[in-house]
């Protein structure tokens, strides 16, 4: 073989002046891939994949982590990572285990080496279209319709099943109260708001693993974009003071909002804190009478349950951070688009931050109790992540007329939400004999109370 | 308004049973396996795929709790044909990889070791240590030459009467084994050919061409089991890791008397035919530098886990395979001397006891219209490879005769001859099996010399483990468990 010959079977090298998109062929000489990094993106992958010599991680084994057990109850498997490997790598899953409180926070607030992908990415679908959750009009526009209405829709739920005598306060309320809040802030008709639900539950359940639900998902995000392309029209043309409005009436860059917009805007937001916080919240005060006594005799301390909740029993067990380039921690070299499972869960019952950290107790003293906003540490206390794991709010907390943060938003909404059911239920109890749990529908999901059987 | 509540609650009632994404159904086929796994799916008939749904367009879909059940290490290859169909790199989010399974694709991206790396220095954690698998280009390949040239050509042929001998040694001592492995009835015996004879065998040999002393291979079965079963995030990691230090200290002492006093193979005669690998790696210099102990032990530990377990599963797979085609055991007991090899290749392309090899790419790609940033774990499926359609004809029939198989001397550095394609048991390119022409001489001279003593060789189906409709087993992944064989004492 001459040297020419040679030429056309390897590729190019990758010296000085090399193309940046390079075709590989296959057998038959038919491009099979292209490479489109550039020469500076050339590692030999050697050295960042050296591990621990003589580190063995022998008290767990990485199936556990996706065995109906972990699905059901995390806590004790996420405790033998925090105590033991609080860096874990973990085999079969591909990923690190992140699980201290410290460790946690470091990899949230590190923008610069981590990012956190949207779930747009999950579902392969980048391009759809804007996520303008964090526009100003945007932000007013929802927590303006929140406040003005979450005390009535909240007293509408009640009343729905006051007369039963006895209801189901996990699906009844607290899974309801959220999205009738949605098709409230969007101003829906009443009578879209069955198949509403459905498609937009779909939707926030495809972006995962799992092949099926991301089918469905991917319908309900077409059947989305063509039920709300009408709407956005009708808006445009004659606006209120709903979300919608908001979108379409925003001055963009490339151009104005389309219904493609708004269905990105709603994926990328999700119901999970809301009403996961609030269903876990109601559970832990109906198996903790005493705290309960405490929530009811002193009407400010409802906040407190919530912020403990979000501590004590997060709805958002993990969420995941992909390194952006090779980056060293906590003693160990992570290769560039390393997945980091970063867990709420084992950072809010780490021991180094919270005194007998698996007692829920209102108003706990090592908690820190305003609106985190991003922080971890505001007033020197550490917070309950929940919140913390999403996106930080993008808005400084002044001026005065910057919007809420979705973290106070949240807050008072469950804590309005909350006071309007202990004024009209004032003898709410446990039904007897009920043994309420937590658990996660599926693998990567809302781990949070799905049935709280309650008498009044 | 009841409509939502209802919906809500469907959705948690549903979350526990069969095909909403928690525990696929049992229902269709009743009897099932042992749980090995997590993840239970019902055991199909072999050949067969479990319906994990469809997209719209009848895309079939790939649940990928699958890779953990029981159902796909005993029936694989409807689930890789499936991907090889419709994925040929197939993203799978819960195990965070790639999967590349069709034939073309993955020996050209064995080739291209600038754009794809081996596999990751961790995933070995300490048990093998610093070896060329995790390494590349010049680097590679000397580390690799250092004992790989003594497993080849000439030094292999100098080997080969050792290695006979081994076979008739462990075959002659098998009127001492006891009744779990040797059974006498009627004047016709079975044998738990594992048992009796694989399972040890590969390891006696690279013992041997190692140059470790008779009296270590007592401990050499402990290493070879502990850091075979301790990779990388397994139960039994601490143990492999054990394994390791104890292998290492052994190593060390044995260097240091070899460095001294280098210890000889002989022939046949007896006369000495060269140094053994420890002997020779001793006196080796890379850059003017003698090899620490350190580095010997690592290439002696490689070798330690690469000479068993596969060829092992060749020789089972192979007898296993053959005994069930007996027209095929025909032909290949007619003309030993050209049939063994045709056999052998065609077992190790109809199931191969290695899977495949974990990649790392170097830089963004798009393959197939799937992007890959750089810096993601591929695995490049060998076994599918071994399946593919567009290689191979009817792939999941074992024949022995088919015409699309290269089976001659292997390749060194290519996959293609005669317009033939070569099975990817060893792989292809630069990382090829430096074992490939040893284990493949162990399998046909192993399985030559039990030829000459199994007279008549037949299954004992009674001693066999039973699939669940009650045929035998599938192979399935890796290799037989056991494989029991009556043949006629005189």
């Amino acid at each position: 073989m001459s040297t020419d010959e040679k030429q056309a079977v390897r590729p190019p090298s990758y010296g000085a002046g090399a193309p940046d998109k390079d075709a590989f062929t296959g057998r038959n000489g038919v491009p099979l891939y292209t490479r489109n990094g550039n020469q500076n993106d050339y590692r030999t992958y050697e050295v960042y994949q050296r591990e621990r010599v003589k580190e063995a991680t022998d008290k767990i084994r990485p199936i556990q982590l996706i065995s109906p057990e972990f699905i059901k109850d995390p806590y004790p498997v996420l405790e033998i990572l925090r105590e033991n490997y609080p860096f874990y790598r973990d085999w079969l899953g591909n990923s690190f285990w992140v699980t201290r409180y410290d460790d946690v926070t470091s990899i949230f607030t590190d923008d610069a080496n981590f990012e956190t992908r949207p779930k747009r990415w999950f579902y392969g679908i980048e391009d759809l279209g804007r996520d303008l959750g964090q526009e100003v009009p945007v932000l007013t526009a929802q927590a303006a319709r929140i406040d003005a209405n979450v005390a009535r829709i909240a007293a509408e739920i009640v009343d729905g099943f006051r007369a039963n005598g006895g209801a189901d306060l996990a699906i009844d309320f607290a899974a309801r109260l959220p999205l009738e809040l949605l098709a409230c802030v969007l101003d829906l008709p009443k009578e879209d708001f069955p198949t509403f639900v459905d498609r937009y539950w779909r939707m926030q359940r495809g972006a995962m693993w799992e092949p099926k639900s991301r089918q469905a998902g991917l319908g309900a995000i077409q059947e989305l974009v063509e039920y709300f392309r009408p709407i956005l029209a009708a808006r445009r043309a004659r606006p209120g003071d709903d979300l919608l409005s908001a979108i379409a009436g925003l001055d963009l860059e490339d151009g104005p909002a389309t219904a493609e917009d708004v269905v990105v805007t709603l994926l990328e937001q999700d119901h999970e804190t809301l009403h996961g916080g609030i269903a876990n919240m109601w559970l832990q005060l109906m198996t903790h009478p005493e705290q309960l006594d405490l929530v009811k005799r002193e009407r400010r301390m409802v906040k407190f349950a919530w912020l403990e909740t979000l501590r004590h029993s997060t709805p958002v067990v993990t969420a995941n951070r992909f390194s952006r380039h090779e980056v060293e921690r906590f003693g160990r070299l992570i290769p560039i688009g390393a997945l980091l499972h970063c867990s709420a869960a084992a950072a809010n019952r780490d021991p180094r931050q919270y005194k007998e950290p698996d007692r829920f107790i209102v108003g706990r003293k090592d908690l820190c109790q305003r609106e985190p906003r991003g922080q971890y540490r505001a007033d020197g206390l550490p917070a309950g992540l929940a919140f913390g794991l999403g996106k930080p709010t993008r808005h400084p907390a002044v001026p005065e007329d910057r919007p809420r943060s979705l973290y106070a938003l949240c807050r008072d909404t469950a804590t309005t939400a909350s006071n309007v059911l202990l004024e009209a239920l004032p003898d709410l109890r446990l039904k007897p004999g009920a043994t309420p749990a937590l658990r996660s529908l599926r693998l990567g999901e809302m781990h949070t109370c799905w049935h709280l059987p309650v008498v009044f | 308004m009841d409509s939502v509540t209802s919906f809500l609650s469907t959705i948690v009632e549903n979350a526990d049973k069969p095909n909403e994404g928690n525990a696929p159904s049992s229902a269709t086929h009743a009897p099932r396996a042992q749980s090995v796994s997590a993840h239970d799916f019902p055991l199909m008939p072999v050949g067969e795929a479990y319906d994990m749904g469809h997209a719209p367009d009848g895309t079939p879909l790939i649940d990928p709790r699958i890779f953990n059940s029981a159902e796909f290490y005993r029936n694989p290859y409807p689930y890789y044909k499936i991907m090889r169909d419709h994925y040929p790199v197939f993203f799978d989010k819960l195990h965070n990889c790639y999967y590349v399974t069709r034939y073309d694709d993955i020996t050209t991206c064995y080739f291209d070791d600038e754009g794809f790396n081996t596999i990751p220095k961790g995933s070995s954690s300490g048990v093998l240590g610093n070896t060329q698998l995790e390494l590349s280009g010049v680097e590679h390949r000397r580390r690799r030459n250092l004992y790989g040239q003594h497993l080849v050509g000439k030094s292999l042929d100098n080997r080969m009467h050792a290695i006979e001998s081994i076979a008739e040694e462990m075959i002659a001592d098998w009127d001492n084994l006891d009744e779990s492995v040797v059974q006498d009835r009627n004047g016709v015996r079975s044998v738990a050919i594992g048992k009796a004879f694989a399972n040890e065998f590969p390891i006696r040999v690279v013992c041997d061409v190692l140059g470790f002393p008779k009296e270590s291979r007592k401990n050499f079965f402990y290493w070879y089991n502990s850091m075979m079963s301790g990779l990388g995030g397994s139960e039994t990691h601490h143990q492999g890791l054990e394994a390791r230090q104890d292998l290492e200290d052994y190593v060390g002492t044995l260097v240091e008397e070899r460095r001294a006093h280098p210890t000889y193979l002989y022939d046949a005669a007896g006369n000495p035919i060269g140094k053994d690998i420890i002997s020779k790696l001793c006196e080796t210099q890379i850059d003017g530098d003698y090899l620490s102990t350190e580095e010997i032990t690592s290439n002696i530990a490689l070798v330690v886990g690469g000479g068993g377990e596969t060829t092992r599963g060749a020789i089972l797979n192979m007898w296993y395979l053959l005994l069930q085609h007996p027209q095929q055991l025909e032909a290949v007991l007619e003309d030993p001397e050209a049939m063994w090899d045709v056999a052998f290749h065609e077992t190790l392309r109809h199931s191969t006891p290695i899977g495949g090899q974990p990649r790392h790419n170097s830089f963004d790609i798009e393959l197939h219209g799937v992007k890959i940033p750089a810096g993601s774990l591929v695995n490049m499926v060998d076994f599918s490879a071994n399946h593919d359609d567009r290689i191979f004809n009817d792939p999941e029939a074992f024949n022995i005769f088919r015409p699309d198989l290269y089976s001659g001397k292997l390749l060194r550095s290519g996959f293609r001859k005669e317009g033939k394609c070569s099975h990817m048991a060893f792989g292809v390119g630069p990382h090829l099996c430096p074992g490939a022409w040893i284990s493949h001489q162990e399998a046909v001279i192993g399985s030559k010399i039990l030829q000459r003593h199994l007279k008549n060789p037949r299954l004992n189906v009674d001693k066999m483990p039973k699939d669940f409709d009650g045929s035998l087993m599938p192979i399935g992944l890796i290799s037989a468990k056991e494989v029991w064989i009556d043949y006629d004492l005189e």
